[in-house]
């Protein structure tokens, strides 16, 4: 088994979770790297994908593994076969599924931001309580687990899996109380035991 | 100039499906402006627009010539109502270019509901609808091509150039004169009409459609680009041959695209390994417009099979879909089957020249059922030439037949039966070409008789709605006033006019009354002895062997299959099976 992280960048960000599967199903066949598939009547190739990114969100640290036995420099293989926007960056032949969907427990993101506002005043919240669409409140200051603002670039680390707050919508928060706007958010690293 | 996707990031986050228009496609050819820049328009959306092969074939040959070839889809309202707020002209998907700066702009003209869809792409472009409104501008050619060329007339004043006939050679021709003249000037216009297949409505010459006698040698691209998010047919495309043996009398295809030109095994073998191993795809789809009829099935199926990848799946025919159980996986998620009678009974089947008999649905239908298929998707048409009440009852009667033959023998599955029920429309250099269409209330009356008949039966029924029928029929047969009506049209808000839900009636109507064009005019019966709009273009086929094909179904006579004697179309010369060209 090879797991791999991977970009979602120049215009990938605009790929929908199931268009990327298909994306990296087609580019490891192009690449001829045998992907072992589920049994049954209807075979799937056993591609596990991390969590699915908000659209728009560009990222240097999407992670996925691949069911294989392929044992050549997967990086170049993909690389040579993957659209623009998905590249590969760094793999590791692993012996058990990661399942990154669930491992990955927190994200770092970065945005441009051009409003300064004092971060640690934010951090020192005890409750950051947000309504949702439906009208359901939910405190999301758990969540949020770093935040940094340096030279017009906001850095921040925010839960995952479980745990999850979209970066996009974190922003919004930030937006909403500070103005400014985000700008080019991505996200630049991801943690979790299998993450490297 | 090029348009920055940077600057559109708040409008992509906001629409649909934002991929259909940030390009950067895996196996997009990396372009570079050249001495003559090439917009292939399609007037869809992108996911039906990428699955068309036309489009690759024309930007694959104009490519070939080391020019440039980009694509451009219509967007969707929104991403469309948003580039004009923001004063973004549309833009190629490759180069991000606007398509103003383009040296020409080919629109494949898929079927008549589209037009209003160039219209609209040429206004976010910031083109001039009218050609006489650009002749002093500094703006693109406008081309079209694909089967709704066949009468190019109604878009006449649109566009600078038509392409009749196969794309393969021809619209390149033309790109080499360009370059030889500079630009488009009255030289270039004077030799580009002594090709074939070049029609120029400001000289309103006389035209003969291009044609490709060696399709085993024209060009066919290698790699597809693979779309970014999931197309209508997401899979690797080959075209096993071009024309269709059977002739229905209903059928423009069958007719424009004579005469039948298979291609070798070989080659198709060679382009499916091609394609698939430079796009990843799973699936190849046999292409043409009856594949159950290419010579030798079973040796490209068995070609095929041994060439291909493991775990790639064919699409076949129906009716054959018996005769290669065992031989071929078929895709194990394939349940449905897929007939086309197009008349409920044989008496109207030969009025059609539609040979295909009760027992020939049955007999596959049965041998499919006995490995597992459990669905069936039947194909009719309503209001065609004489018919009669009984021919829609025939409907029902060929649905009760197919769910007896499931319930003779013990299945695991319930039978699923859908039925899809279009009006029939005359078209262009078609036997029927004559015809009037059925009023709006006897569309509406056969309609409802058919849903009578259908109900309780346990059947699906899908019909078409009698105002898009209409106005296909009067695009379709209209001359050069129609292109008032369109104009007006779009100018009233009319764009996807092949949607039910987008299809904008009262825009339609309220540009027929501004026009003071009477739609009825448009489809009634046509004289034998009037002078068509069409009439000046030679599609091979003659006008005689077309008016003894309609006299043949007024008299029931079945003309059949010409794959084994030549029924004299006026193509014998071109036609390898009529001992013609080889």
């Amino acid at each position: 088994m090879i797991s791999f992280r991977h970009t979602k960048t120049d215009g990938a960000e605009y790929l929908s979770h199931l268009d990327l599967l298909r994306h990296i199903d087609r580019t490891l066949k192009r690449a001829r790297i045998a992907v072992k598939t589920s049994e049954g009547f209807h075979p799937h190739p056993k591609i596990f994908m991390n969590n699915p990114l908000g659209l728009g969100i560009k990222s240097i640290a999407e992670y996925c593994a691949v069911e294989t036995d392929f044992n050549g420099d997967f990086k170049k293989a993909f690389n040579e076969n993957s659209p623009n926007g998905i590249k590969c960056l760094d793999f590791k032949t692993v012996d058990r599924e990661p399942n990154f969907a669930h491992t990955i427990e927190r994200c770092g993101y970065s945005a441009e931001w051009n409003a300064p506002f004092d971060t640690e005043e934010f951090l020192n919240r005890s409750k950051i309580v947000v309504t949702d669409k439906r009208g359901r409140t939910l405190d999301v200051r758990p969540r949020i687990y770093s935040l940094e603002l340096k030279d017009g670039t906001l850095s921040f680390t925010l839960g995952c899996g479980e745990n999850n707050l979209r970066p996009d919508l974190f922003c919004e928060i930030l937006q909403n109380e500070y103005g400014g706007k985000a700008g080019n958010i991505t996200k630049i690293s991801a943690y979790g035991k299998y993450t490297f | 100039m090029t348009v920055n996707l940077e600057n559109l990031r708040e409008l992509l986050l906001r629409v649909e499906k934002p991929s259909r228009y940030t390009g950067g496609e895996f196996g997009a050819p990396a372009l570079r402006p050249s001495a003559f820049d090439f917009c292939m328009c399609f007037p869809d959306l992108y996911e039906v627009g990428m699955s068309n092969l036309g489009i690759k074939i024309v930007a694959e040959s104009i490519l070939e010539r080391g020019y440039t070839a980009d694509f451009c889809f219509t967007p969707y309202k929104d991403f469309g109502s948003g580039l004009k707020e923001l004063g973004v002209p549309l833009y190629s998907l490759g180069l991000k270019k606007p398509l103003k700066e383009f040296d020409m702009l080919g629109f494949s003209m898929q079927f008549e509901l589209s037009y209003t869809n160039m219209l609209y792409m040429l206004d976010l472009a910031g083109i001039p609808l009218l050609r006489k409104e650009r002749e002093n501008g500094n703006y693109p050619l406008i081309a079209i091509g694909g089967p709704c060329a066949v009468n190019p007339e109604p878009v006449a004043d649109f566009v600078d150039i038509v392409f009749i006939g196969d794309g393969e050679s021809v619209d390149a021709d033309v790109a080499d004169l360009y370059v030889k003249h500079g630009k488009a000037t009255k030289e270039f216009f004077d030799e580009i009409i002594k090709l074939d297949g070049v029609y120029v409505p400001a000289l309103s010459n006389k035209v003969r459609k291009a044609l490709i006698n060696d399709l085993d040698g024209a060009i066919f691209p290698e790699r597809f680009t693979v779309p970014n998010c999931e197309s209508v047919h997401d899979r690797a495309v080959i075209e096993v041959m071009r024309g269709c043996y059977r002739g229905c009398r209903f059928c423009q295809a069958g007719f424009i695209y004579r005469p039948v030109r298979p291609r070798s095994a070989e080659t198709l073998t060679k382009q499916a390994c091609s394609l698939i191993a430079n796009t990843g795809y799973d699936e190849v789809s046999l292409n043409s417009l009856s594949t159950g009829d290419y010579p030798s099935l079973r040796g490209l199926i068995k070609s095929l099979k041994n060439s291909l990848p493991d775990g790639v799946t064919l699409a076949l025919p129906s009716l054959r879909a018996d005769s290669f159980d065992g031989e071929f996986a078929q895709d194990a998620r394939r349940v449905s089957l897929t007939f086309a009678p197009e008349a409920g009974t044989q008496r109207l089947r030969d009025v059609i020249n539609k040979d295909i008999t009760e027992d020939e649905i049955i007999k596959a239908a049965e041998s499919a059922f006995d490995i597992g298929y459990s669905a069936v998707k039947l194909y009719f048409m309503l209001g065609l030439p004489t018919e009669t009440d009984e021919d829609l009852e025939g409907i029902g009667r060929i649905c009760s037949i197919i769910k007896y033959c499931y319930k003779k023998k013990k299945r695991n599955k319930p039978l699923r039966i859908s039925v899809s029920c279009s009006t029939f429309i005359p078209k262009p250099f078609t036997p029927f070409q004559w015809e009037r269409l059925s009023t709006q209330d006897e569309i509406k009356s056969k309609q409802e008789k058919l849903i009578a008949s259908l109900r309780g039966k346990g059947v699906t029924l899908n019909w078409s709605d009698g105002f898009t029928a209409k106005l296909e029929a009067v695009l379709a047969r209209g001359d050069r006033n129609i292109g008032k009506v369109i104009e007006l049209a779009y100018k009233n808000g009319c764009i996807f006019d092949g949607w039910d839900k987008e299809l904008n009636k009262d825009g339609w109507k309220k540009a027929f009354e501004e026009s003071g064009i009477s739609p009825d005019e448009y489809i009634r019966e046509r004289d034998e002895n009037e002078i068509l709009p069409w009439d000046f273009i030679d599609i091979g086929v003659t006008k005689e062997f077309l008016l003894s094909e309609r006299r043949k179904a007024y008299a029931g006579i079945v003309t059949g299959n010409c794959q084994n004697s030549c029924k004299g179309c006026g193509l014998q010369k071109q036609c390898s099976s009529a001992g013609g060209k080889k």
